[in-house]
């Protein structure tokens, strides 16, 4: 059975200082900000040398796009669509509509993955976006399995699915900490780069400066077996923001498991269990893949249990 | 010409967006607009509108902007055949599969991608363009400079709303109240919408969702108070920002810009909220065509604005 598991990087610093050896493919740049550290979207010359190294390594090399342009965006996305067309980038990830016009009408042969923040919801948009040139989806994180597999059996298209992570859960055209440059002494961009958690009682995200994610990481290692039954075969671990540890030991934990779920027998080893756990500051969820709220947790893993909320702003 | 388009949430709002100047009213069907229960109006209340703003050579458009679920979908194409005889033509949307097959099925309607859809660049209106809407909803963050760029895109048109608050998150880029809660909630009794499908109570509506909600709005995450940690450290309690954006003063510069309608926010405004709204728009609109651009004003009253929407 042929899996891709693939994840996400958003410089060239992070691709070096990355083992990715349990990864099949990457997708380079970060989609909330152009002034991110190093952004692979802003720098040509790190872009090639990011696909470059890709390739040496033997993985299929991904180009995001950003969330949510403006006007003044589209030369520097049209620079980028040119260099993934021509160093050979094996597809590029729209989430933005007009990025996937341009895509479509200016580098016809540059295949196109939808992702996350296209919304996604229907089988009648997967054939509106298969008509200007998508080859893979990414379904809005909202929408159940159930769903997920209603509208890959109706269009019969790959859908990538997010397994493990931060889930996306909206994006700004503005930073969210720009106001901490002053009181904190620290600059954009380093600013992003701390890690930094909304909470109010048991709900938390993480902020990410334009981006807000689930404070919980998503967790679909019990249901594996479900979703290599449904059809699926493209998961991606989500790591924008997440070290070069986490890249690697999350990746080693699916890697293994998904070749145990491909087998009859769905043995889990604890060990697994221990490396999500200790990488997951707030805890684990399912997102919204069974119908619930997005931090929700429906398996029977205690792991998925505590988190950090119950520190008081006084941290006793 | 410039159109103002004016949100209303009932039939008394109707008539204070007529009186208060406005060229076009938008309102939400009952179960279908994202807007909420709050802000929608029933078949025979929608039937009144129409005779009521076509009496007065305007125009009335309907919000179909929920994404139902795919058992749902038959119910809201169940809708349109009865909007047509009613002589409705201007539908507004939210998903590109569900505009893309009104497109198909219903020719004469003119269809407008709604704010949700989150267009903001040239690229996206012509994305939008090629896929037959005949409008495209920018929000009022989109300035007048970036507008001109836009309005070069033929064959569609370009509406800027341009007074609405702007939260933190990008309209249909949120799903932080989904994240929080999701709540199915069932869709109204309507005997018109004719019977509910089998298997319809396994997800009907996604309260919570900002795109998939319409039955009641998001649970208005962005407002809370949060702690912002650092790792372990509480650093502060902050809300995320947000501000009313009130177009006033930019309306000359959005005429110049080519753009060809001027909408508002609200549809839960109750009526003696909406008229000065409107009304002040009017102004300055008709300021503009008279070659009398208004001064620069401060931004509206609180009571003006559509805060607590």
């Amino acid at each position: 059975m042929s899996v891709e598991l693939n994840t996400s990087i958003a410089n060239l610093r992070d691709l070096r200082a990355s083992d990715l050896q349990d990864y099949d493919a990457v997708y380079l740049g970060d989609i909330y900000c152009r002034l991110y550290e190093g952004n692979f979207l802003e720098r040509t010359d790190e872009l090639r040398e990011g696909l470059r190294i890709l390739r040496d390594q033997g993985k299929r090399a991904y180009v995001a796009s950003y969330a949510a342009p403006r006007n003044d965006y589209l030369p520097r996305v049209r620079k980028t669509l040119e260099v993934a067309a021509r160093e050979g980038a094996e597809a590029v990830e729209a989430h933005n509509l007009g990025i996937l016009k341009i895509a479509h009408d200016e580098f016809p042969g540059l295949p196109v993955h939808i992702g996350g923040f296209a919304n996604l919801y229907t089988d009648a948009g997967v054939e509106v976006l298969r008509g200007f040139g998508a080859v893979r989806f990414t379904p809005n994180y909202e929408l159940s399995l159930e769903e997920i597999h209603d509208i890959a059996s109706t269009c019969g298209v790959p859908m990538e699915l997010m397994i493990h992570g931060k889930m996306p859960l909206g994006v700004s055209d503005y930073c969210f900490l720009l106001d901490y440059e002053e009181k904190w002494g620290i600059k954009c961009p380093d600013l992003c780069q701390k890690d930094l958690f909304l909470k109010q009682g048991d709900w938390a995200m993480k902020s990410v400066g334009k981006g807000i994610m689930s404070g919980k990481d998503v967790c679909m290692l019990e249901h594996l077996p479900r979703l290599l039954a449904d059809g699926h075969r493209h998961f991606r671990i989500e790591t924008l923001s997440e070290t070069p540890e986490y890249r690697r030991q999350v990746a080693a934990v699916y890697r293994e498991a998904l070749e145990r779920a491909a087998e009859a027998a769905f043995e889990q080893d604890e060990r697994w269990w221990r490396v999500v756990r200790a990488h997951a500051r707030i805890g684990l969820c399912n997102g919204f893949y069974f119908g619930k709220s997005g931090m929700e947790y429906a398996g029977i893993r205690p792991e998925a249990a505590g988190s950090l909320l119950t520190i008081s702003p006084s941290g006793t | 010409m410039v159109t103002l388009l004016a949100p209303a949430g009932s039939p008394e709002a109707v008539l204070a967006a007529l009186d208060a100047g406005a060229d076009a009213v938008y309102v939400g069907l009952k179960g279908w607009s994202r807007g909420g229960a709050r802000g929608e109006l029933t078949w025979e209340e929608l039937g009144w509108a129409q005779r009521r703003v076509c009496n007065d050579g305007r125009e009335l458009q309907v919000a179909l902007n929920t994404i139902p679920l795919p058992h749902e979908r038959s119910r809201l194409f169940q809708q349109i055949p009865a909007l047509l005889d009613l002589g409705m033509r201007s539908l507004i949307v939210n998903d590109i599969g569900i505009l893309a097959i009104l497109r198909g099925r219903f020719p004469t309607l003119r269809l407008t991608a709604s704010i949700g859809c989150g267009a903001q660049t040239v690229a996206d209106v012509g994305f939008f363009r090629d896929l037959g809407a005949s409008a495209v909803v920018l929000p009022g963050t989109v300035g007048p400079n970036e507008v001109r760029e836009i309005t070069a895109v033929q064959g569609i048109l370009v509406e800027v709303m341009v007074h609405m608050v702007e939260e933190f998150i990008l309209l249909g880029k949120c799903w932080m109240p989904s994240y929080v809660h999701l709540k199915p909630s069932p869709l109204p009794t309507d005997a018109s919408a004719g019977p509910v499908p089998e298997g319809a109570e396994r997800g009907l509506r996604q309260t919570g969702s900002m795109k998939r909600g319409g039955v009641g709005t998001c649970f208005k995450i962005c407002q809370q108070p949060w702690d912002l940690y650092e790792g372990d450290s509480w650093r502060e309690a902050r809300r995320f920002p947000s501000r009313q954006v009130s177009g006033v003063a930019d309306v000359a510069g959005y005429v110049e810009a080519g753009a060809h309608v001027l909408k508002l926010q609200g549809r839960s405004l109750p009526p003696d909220q909406l008229a000065p709204v409107v009304r002040r728009y009017r102004e300055a609109l008709d300021g503009v065509a008279s070659g009398s651009v208004p001064a620069d004003r401060p931004t509206l009253p609180a009571a003006w604005t559509v805060v607590g929407r």
